[in-house]
């Protein structure tokens, strides 16, 4: 009996579900065959525990499955033994990469990931309309590359977009101001067209800077602070 | 009766009745004001809030222990309701007459311990804030109206008008915050010579901005002209004045 016939019996042989004579002969092959010897040892170490650790949890039939497992892994090593052939080296995969390759592909997924990251962030904690208008026009090197992607607003787009925010504030306060001014006396009606007019008047001014030199961060800065007062002139009169 | 003396006649008879005419005039003039007056006693520690609707109001800093307010109230007359709770005197002429359209002008004069918290705020008028010294002087016009402060030595200071001059005259405090801002008008001030700020002055329309004697070296100008960043001395204090189509003007006390 040799190595590959025994190992195939031992499971049996360890059950006693071998007839005598096949039973002898695994006996002497593990008296003398250290390898199969070891092997039974382990298979012996293994349902030891099985019968200790998993009393009353495994099914009855439980150790049917095992023992067909463990007979799986036993013959898928012995398979290449059998065809007496080296175990295959690692092929080179589809997935395979050399480590300048693996390199420059982190360091893609990095940069992506950073740009969507910042990009999402931007989105996210998107300034307000009481915000200054005048970060609009700071630029940083990602900034303007974020631009070029697409990822971000340009200068121009993001005044537009502020005005706009700051636009509805305005509405909403004049819409208020108009439903009370019939009640207001003729001169606090005079004051007040004075004052609108004086600051539409800086907002006009700034608005023809800015589109000669959108990058104007002072302008802009003083346009914020413009709209700012023109918001609060229609809220304190609002409730006169 | 010669032509001479019926000349004399007719003249005395016309400057009698001028003289009737306005004094009838100043009569139902004085007759449309309401006076309102209430003292109330002041603790260490006290606060002024005013939320005025259109007129002028002056408030003085003085050394008795008590706040004292006298207002004219033009007709029609508005409602006044003064609040005094735990140290704070409120004073809110928008709330105490809101949903009334025509409301008169209203004219403070208000006496109150230097060391008063001072927070006037109105619609259209003048405000004038003289020899107070405390944490606080805060004066915002809505609309229009000139702003005085005098004598202040506040470590808050805050001027705000749309259209009107601002006049400051006062000293910065160590670890102050000063802020004045107009759309038209000019903005004025004076400060003692050792005063120690930093600045950030914007006039973008008109690009004057002064500081003649303040003048310091590390005082820079910015944005073609109109803007100065700067300090002068240690610059402790904290100065922003914006003026956005009109003069800034710095002067030394």
């Amino acid at each position: 009996m040799d190595c590959v016939d025994c190992k195939s019996l031992i499971t049996a042989f360890m059950d006693s579900d071998l007839d005598s004579e096949r039973s002898e002969f695994v006996r002497m092959h593990l008296a003398n065959c250290d390898d199969c010897a070891r092997v039974c040892e382990e298979i012996a170490m293994l349902l030891d525990v099985i019968s200790t650790e998993g009393e009353g949890v495994l099914p009855e039939n439980h150790s049917k499955q095992i023992w067909c497992r463990i007979n799986n892994v036993i013959e898928s090593e012995q398979k290449p033994l059998l065809d007496g052939s080296q175990p295959e080296p690692h092929r080179r995969g589809l997935w395979h990469f050399s480590f300048w390759q693996l390199a420059a592909a982190l360091a893609c997924i990095a940069l992506v990931s950073s740009l969507i990251t910042v990009a999402a962030l931007r989105n996210y904690y998107e300034p307000s309309a009481t915000d200054s208008l005048a970060s609009a026009t700071s630029h940083t090197f990602m900034d303007r590359l974020m631009i070029r992607v697409g990822l971000a607003e340009s200068p121009e787009e993001q005044i537009e977009r502020k005005l706009r925010d700051r636009q509805a504030a305005i509405d909403y306060w004049n819409t208020r101001v108009q439903a009370r001014r019939t009640q207001w006396d003729s001169q606090t009606r005079a004051a007040f067209d004075r004052n609108l007019r004086e600051i539409d008047d800086s907002l006009n001014e700034y608005h023809t800077i800015l589109q000669r030199d959108p990058e104007d961060d002072l302008t802009v800065e003083m346009m914020d602070s413009v709209l700012n007062e023109k918001v609060d002139l229609l809220r304190d009169f609002s409730d006169l | 009766m010669n032509l001479v003396q019926h000349s004399r006649l007719a003249r005395t008879t016309v400057a009698i009745v001028g003289v009737v005419f306005f004094l009838c005039i100043g009569t139902l003039s004085v007759a449309a004001q309401k006076r309102f007056t209430r003292t109330y006693p002041a603790g260490s520690s006290v606060r002024l809030k005013l939320l005025n609707r259109t007129g002028t109001v002056t408030v003085e800093g003085w050394d008795r222990a008590e706040v004292r307010l006298e207002a004219t109230l033009e007709s029609p007359a508005a409602n006044i309701a003064p609040q005094s709770l735990s140290g704070e005197i409120v004073v809110n002429l928008v709330r105490d007459n809101e949903g009334r359209g025509d409301v008169g002008e209203v004219n403070f004069a208000i006496r109150v311990p230097f060391y008063t918290l001072v927070d006037i705020e109105t619609k259209i008028g003048n405000v004038s804030v003289s020899n107070i010294s405390s944490g606080l002087v805060r004066a915002h016009i809505s609309s229009e109206g000139d702003i005085q402060l005098l004598n202040i030595g506040a470590s808050n200071v805050a001027a705000e008008n749309v259209m009107g001059n601002i006049f400051f005259d006062g000293e910065l405090q160590d670890g102050g915050i000063y802020r004045f801002s107009s759309v038209k008008g000019d903005i004025a001030l004076r400060i003692p010579f050792n005063s120690s700020f930093r600045v950030v002055a914007t006039a973008p329309s008109t690009r004057d901005i002064a500081f003649y004697q303040c003048a310091s070296p590390d005082l820079s100008l910015l944005g073609d002209g109109r803007r100065m960043v700067g300090k002068c001395g240690a610059g402790s204090a904290s100065l922003s004045v914006t003026n956005q189509r009109g003069a800034i003007k710095f002067f030394r006390r």
